[in-house]
């Protein structure tokens, strides 16, 4: 048991501070706030050149050989300075699922452009009838010849304007129900028949409707095998369940200590000196804390092998909707003044986190799902959602 | 950076793990009531050395961290071992601490090697006021059984013997709460500046201790509501199965493992003296009191009105989630004692900083 940090980790955070100094400009935060695209291209074609994209990949794959803690240090360096990091992080999650189960020509097609930050894949699981019940999948995969003839439409497709390929999950045989019968492709954005519909949200994000009319697709982007999608959906599902990448539990805390700190009372003295704002700020920073060493628990046994559980997944996200809350109330009305108005404090992060911090439990299935998945495989208790017959 | 258990640590978590289900099973615990301490328990657990685990080899101890206590104090918490842990450790530590073998006080330090000895050996419970109250003022947490309490006079250690008369409180936790309202004997045995700092030092391994045996004690009552979800049926299926009941003990069991950790690294951050360390005490214990009552509490009402029978076990989990973590604070009190160790000293006035003295209480 130890919780030094090694040496090497100040001057890896040190390099990775002063990259996203160089790299993430004011204009790229306010250009994010105003899109909200979670998509940076110069940015990524920076971090592509220190293999930081997937950091955790082999350098001779592109990636920068380090372990996952270490990788963690570096996205947390760019999400700290405000760098879009939700189109590279999510691609990591189909790009990790091929480089696990894609045939040899499709990982030497698509990898290295991965790698470099070249290369974007949005997630083509939701469908309008079916949300945390993904595998109640209707849209429709054909085979026909060496090709895949694709209908359908999907929800929630975040950066599905700007990928290049979406990670699609289909129902290839007509007769299953559920988990069964279902196969997954990389189909090409560019494909014709596809059509994005925009979509915003309360949380400054724009994410989208995508109709597949007709999509054609070479049997060369299927990913594992014809009806065997459930085995490739579920490494990609555990993926983003042991991670907690929306965890902001903790910047939350920074940024409401920060204006404790330099904000004064009527009557002169700093808020963080009265009562209420230390009681909250105290409970708020247990919360942070718990929320910092699950992160870092679920790192390190991925780090080992071994399955940490969606703990970090359910912990972060569910203290961060909480405090989100609360917090606007601490600071009073000036936490409502929206980014973009002269008033706004701290940057208008108060209004900006109530705003986010609501999609956060949904990810990964919504806490419901990572409640179950604890209660039945740690706690040893009876499946509660019906199985698809 | 190394978040597991070294084979030694894992050997004194599975030799108490599996000490504690034998010796401290339910029958022995519900014996033990109220007064809360089963001397031959005690005696086992003297035999094994575990209040030595953390003194100095100097002193004749193991000379291992905080770390090992605190898994000991978690199996404690587990199985609701009636024996003073927390507080005896602490004050173990606090002598081995205060005590020097630099011969310029030869008649304190016999007096508090002596002590020390009477400890480890078993021959007398040396425990700590948790709090800087005169002792009539305070319900000490083993004033019923311990023969020495020590305690923190202005910036004198002092050594105060059991008084004649002590009467048990009967309590909600079926612990061995007592005043000690005569006077009794005392002997000084540090004072000044460090004298302080050492003492505030054992009330951070209290603080270690107390979330632990929370822990603990919150990881067997969500083993206790899932077993029981698992068999008990209502309108047809396990109720284990209907996601009000399951959800959350879920919840409850990420607490347990956020919370060890949290406890984990408060270990490591104290022994190595990080700056961080007082204040993560502080976390621990507030985290451990809430997650334990959570846990305790809907574990309890998945067992419907059984649960509130004497005849189940849980109830004995409920009691004691509260009772191990108010013997020692309010959490809301404690939320001010880490906002001055995280924050700095409040500048303005407004919150009490001591607990309220019993006279007037009442």
């Amino acid at each position: 048991m130890d919780f030094a940090e090694p040496a090497h980790w100040a001057a890896l955070r040190r390099e990775a501070e002063a990259f996203a100094a160089a790299h993430v400009a004011e204009s790229m935060i306010v250009e994010e706030l105003e899109t909200g695209d979670g998509v940076n291209r110069p940015l990524m074609l920076a971090l592509g050149e220190r293999g930081w994209i997937a950091p955790s990949w082999p350098v001779e794959e592109g990636g920068a050989g380090l372990d996952r803690m270490e990788s963690a240090i570096v996205t947390d360096a760019i999400r700290r300075a405000g760098g879009p990091t939700i189109g590279y992080g999510t691609t990591l999650l189909p790009a990790n699922a091929v480089r696990a189960m894609g045939t040899p020509e499709l990982k030497r097609a698509i990898l290295p452009g991965v790698a470099r930050g070249e290369t974007l894949i949005c997630l083509g699981y939701t469908e309008p009838e079916g949300g945390s019940d993904v595998f109640q999948c209707t849209t429709r995969s054909v085979r026909d010849g060496d090709e895949w003839v694709i209908n359908g439409q999907k929800m929630f497709t975040t950066f599905g304007h700007l990928a290049d390929y979406c990670f699609l999950l289909t129902r290839s045989d007509p007769a299953s129900r559920g988990p069964r019968g279902l196969t997954m492709f990389l189909v090409p954005m560019d494909t014709p028949g596809i059509d994005r519909q925009p979509v915003r949200t309360m949380g400054y994000e724009r994410t989208n409707i995508v109709f597949y009319t007709d999509v054609r697709v070479s049997e060369f982007y299927r990913v594992g095998d014809v009806d065997g999608g459930l085995h490739v959906m579920r490494a990609a599902l555990e993926a983003e369940q042991n991670i907690a990448p929306a965890a902001r539990t903790p910047p939350l805390f920074r940024a409401a200590c920060g204006w404790a700190e330099h904000t004064l009372a009527a009557d002169g003295t700093r808020m963080i000196d009265g009562p209420n704002v230390r009681e909250r700020l105290a409970r708020l920073a247990i919360d942070a804390e718990v929320t910092e060493l699950l992160g870092l628990r679920a790192a390190y046994f991925e780090e080992l092998g071994a399955k940490p559980g969606p703990h970090a997944a359910l912990f972060g996200p569910e203290t961060y909707v909480v405090w989100s809350a609360e917090i606007v109330d601490m600071v009073g009305p000036e936490a409502l003044v929206a980014w973009d108005d002269a008033e706004a404090v701290a940057g208008g992060a108060f209004e900006f986190h109530y705003r986010s911090a609501v999609a956060s439990t949904i990810y990964g299935g919504s806490s419901e799902v990572l409640r179950s998945i604890i209660a039945e495989t740690h706690l040893g208790l009876p499946r509660s959602r019906p199985k698809a017959s | 950076m190394n978040l597991g258990l070294t084979d030694d640590q894992r050997s004194v978590r599975e030799l108490f793990a599996e000490m504690f289900a034998n010796e401290s099973t339910p029958e022995r615990v519900r014996a033990a009531e109220p007064l809360g301490f089963d001397r031959a328990l005690w005696d086992v657990v003297i035999a094994t050395g575990a209040l030595g685990v953390g003194i100095s080899e100097r002193a004749g101890g193991g000379g291992a961290g905080l770390l090992e206590l605190a898994l000991i104090a978690e199996e404690v918490g587990r199985r609701l071992a009636p024996i003073p842990l927390a507080e005896t450790t602490a004050a173990a530590r606090l002598l081995d601490a205060v005590g020097s073998d630099d011969g310029r006080d030869d008649v304190r330090d016999d007096v508090i090697a002596g002590l020390l000895a009477g400890a480890l050996d078993g021959s007398r419970i040396v425990s700590l006021a948790p709090h800087r109250a005169p002792l009539g003022e305070q319900l000490l947490p083993d004033g019923a059984i311990a023969d020495v309490v020590l305690a923190l006079d202005g910036d004198t250690l002092v050594a105060c013997e059991r008084p004649a008369a002590v009467v048990a409180v009967r309590n909600l936790g079926s612990l061995p709460l007592a005043r000690w309202t005569e006077p009794s004997a005392f002997t000084p045995i540090a004072s000044g500046p460090e004298a302080v700092r050492a003492y505030d030092r054992a009330v951070d391994d209290v603080r270690v201790l107390r979330a632990a045996m929370l822990l603990g004690l919150a990881r067997e009552a969500v083993e206790i509501g899932a077993a029981y979800a698992r068999e008990r049926r209502a309108f047809g299926i396990p109720i284990g199965t209907y996601q009000a009941v399951a959800h959350p003990l879920a919840d409850a069991l990420v607490n347990v493992d956020g919370g060890e950790l949290l406890v984990w690294k408060t270990c490591w951050a104290l022994d190595e003296e990080q700056p961080s360390g007082p204040a993560l005490a502080s976390m621990a214990i507030v985290f451990a009191q809430r997650s334990a009552w959570h846990a305790a509490q809907h574990s309890l009402h998945l067992h419907g009105g059984y649960g509130f029978t004497v005849e189940y076990d849980i109830q004995l989990y409920y009691r004691r989630a509260k009772a191990w973590g108010t013997v020692f604070t309010d959490p809301a009190r404690e939320l001010h004692v880490l906002a001055d160790r995280r924050f700095g000293p409040a500048l303005r006035p407004g919150v009490p900083d001591a607990p309220a003295l019993a006279e007037s209480s009442r």
